[in-house]
């Protein structure tokens, strides 16, 4: 090219400067709170204050000593791996459900999708109202059919408060997963299937040598962010229990949430945000290489 | 039609017979039948290699048989050296032989095809039917080749069946459905430019556009039916010429082709009224009504006379 290279070097800083305010508008939105947050996780900040006394690592050091903690984290991981499994494997059969033709396929997948749209404060309220031990539906279902004996305290009991508020979780986010899926499943060429049939595969192995490879890479990037959204989760939980009963069900951000705003030590809440951020950044590092390696297989 | 042979698609009524056994009502899968389809349907996350142990694998054929097997299709469409590549990395021509190599593992009694020339370009599709056609002859099944492609169909059928709208309007040899068309449909259908046809009230009177030549190029004069022809414009295609123009009188005028090799070095002038002739055997008659072929002038001499008094 016979461009000379100081027009070349004339061009560039305009792209640069062309740059410059969505970089300004980044730096605020993310840099900033991000570097604030890093540095009120290493003061002692408490009621009413910005910022206190510097006070290093302590923070770090009370977040990863204290037991709550480790019981908070544990609440986490069973409230995403419950989540998060129910979710893709109700997601992925009501998918391959709704792929099949039959009258008023239109109408279910319609229907599929409720759970989706209707706002989270109208969803706990009827599931309270469902899980109630006096006027609760489920309980009288399932004491009708003869499952359990006498009324369970679904959310106030230790033991079943977690399965309750997994229920409620998988119900409300299933579709999201249905949806991604159902996607993939109408693009998959029907010669394909119409082939193997001809060429003797069985419904089952159709769906493993044909279907499962071509699902596979969305099954993973939808499994990852209903894990970061289900890990990040604060208002179904809230709402339903409130963390308790006893703290069964005091997950991360409900443990930061009384951290910061019933005990007011924003320095110690923080710290325990960053933690978090980091576990979950360990968790996406596996998705990403699990999502990579099935691509390529693609 | 392929889809029902195929098993895919129950027919409305009718039986399927393939080596005299009714498979109307059989899965595809017990048919022994193999399909070649339009856009190949090969699984785009396995390799070559696994495309055409596809069929061996699902039902459940020893490893070591199953590489013997694919080997053995593979070296007979030639494309041994692309087994571990992935379809998308493989060209449209080696896409095509790999799905036919996944129909001939299973050793199939009827391979099924449907148009598998269309998605490939011009030049490579005449060396693919070339191909297609040797091939044929080496494995030697019986093969049912869908095609909307008239050349395709004269070059590789031995037996043509002619369908409009779902019906059967013509079983034959090339040349039968090419020199003997059983309707006006299969008369304009086979051939490009398709037959000039004349419509009078009772009977339309067809020829080839090949046939239709200037009337100095023909020897026996006696034999020939003399028409004038005034071509409007040509087409040069290096080995021949095509003339678009009018007739008019004995036949009623009409709008037609003229196919002249350029061998044939005679002078035609564009716009200007020049004897053409056919020759009365190549003349071909059908019912105006039903558009049915009626007997041609070669084998009934009456209508050979007769003709002229229908126009």
């Amino acid at each position: 090219m016979s461009e000379s290279p100081a027009a070349l070097r004339g061009d560039r800083s305009i792209a640069y400067l062309a740059l410059l305010p969505s970089a300004v508008l980044l730096m605020l939105l993310v840099a900033v709170p991000t570097f604030t947050v890093i540095m009120i996780s290493m003061q002692d900040v408490g009621i009413g204050e910005l910022s206190g006394r510097f006070v290093g690592l302590d923070n770090y050091v009370w977040v990863l000593t204290h037991p709550s903690f480790y019981q908070a984290l544990v609440n986490t991981l069973i409230w995403v791996f419950g989540c998060v499994s129910l979710d893709m494997f109700i997601g992925l059969g009501i998918a391959l459900l709704l792929n099949q033709s039959f009258t008023l396929r239109g109408i279910a997948r319609a229907v599929a999708l409720a759970p989706y749209l209707i706002p989270t404060i109208v969803a706990v309220l009827v599931w309270r109202y469902m899980f109630h031990d006096i006027v609760g539906v489920l309980n009288y279902l399932l004491m009708k059919i003869g499952v359990i004996e006498h009324s369970l305290l679904w959310l106030n009991s230790p033991g079943t408060a977690m399965l309750s508020v997994i229920l409620v979780g998988t119900w409300k986010f299933f579709p999201f997963v249905v949806l991604a899926l159902l996607g993939i499943l109408q693009s998959i060429p029907q010669e394909q299937y119409e082939s193997a049939r001809i060429d003797g595969a069985s419904a089952i192995q159709q769906f493993r040598l044909i279907t499962l490879p071509y699902l596979m890479p969305i099954f993973l990037l939808t499994a990852m962010l209903r894990t970061i959204w289900t890990f990040h989760k604060f208002d179904i939980i809230y709402l339903l229990t409130g963390g308790g009963p006893l703290n069964a069900t005091t997950t991360l951000p409900i443990f930061v949430y009384q951290k910061a705003f019933i005990d007011f030590e924003t320095g110690r809440a923080t710290a325990t945000a960053i933690v978090i951020s980091l576990i979950l950044a360990a968790m996406l590092g596996v998705y990403f290489v699990l999502i990579r390696r099935a691509e390529k297989r693609q | 039609m392929l889809r029902m042979i195929a098993g895919l698609e129950l027919p409305t009524k009718g039986d399927i017979l393939i080596d005299d056994h009714v498979v109307t009502r059989l899965q595809p899968k017990d048919r022994n039948i193999a399909m070649v389809f339009q856009n190949y349907a090969l699984y785009p996350h396995m390799t070559i290699f696994e495309n055409i142990a596809f069929p061996l694998r699902v039902r459940g054929l020893k490893s070591k048989d199953i590489v013997e097997k694919v080997r053995w299709a593979t070296s007979l469409v030639k494309i041994d050296h692309l087994l571990d590549r992935k379809p998308r990395e493989a060209s449209g021509g080696e896409r095509q032989r790999t799905a036919l190599a996944r129909s001939l593992v299973r050793d199939p009694s009827v391979f099924l095809l449907d148009e598998p020339l269309s998605n490939l370009d011009a030049k490579l599709r005449n060396s693919a039917r070339d191909e297609l056609r040797q091939f044929q002859e080496r494995v030697g099944v019986t093969s049912i080749y869908v095609t909307h492609d008239q050349t395709e169909a004269m070059a590789l059928g031995d037996r043509i069946v002619v369908l409009d709208k779902g019906c059967i309007r013509q079983v034959g040899s090339p040349e039968e459905i090419y020199g003997q068309p059983a309707d006006t449909f299969v008369a304009s259908f086979m051939g490009a430019p398709p037959m000039n046809l004349f419509k009078t009230d009772r009977m339309t009177i067809g020829f080839r556009p090949e046939n239709f030549l200037p009337e100095e190029s023909f020897q026996d004069k006696d034999e020939l039916m003399v028409l004038p022809f005034r071509p409007q414009r040509d087409e040069y295609l290096g080995d021949e010429r095509l003339f678009y123009g009018d007739t008019e009188a004995p036949l009623p005028a009409a709008r037609v082709v003229a196919r002249v090799s350029i061998s044939l070095h005679v002078l035609i002038t564009l716009k200007e009224w020049t004897n053409f002739a056919v020759r009365r055997s190549d003349l071909r008659f059908f019912d105006t009504a039903s558009g049915l072929a009626l007997p041609s002038s070669a084998e009934t001499p009456q209508s050979q006379v007769g003709w002229e008094s229908y126009v």
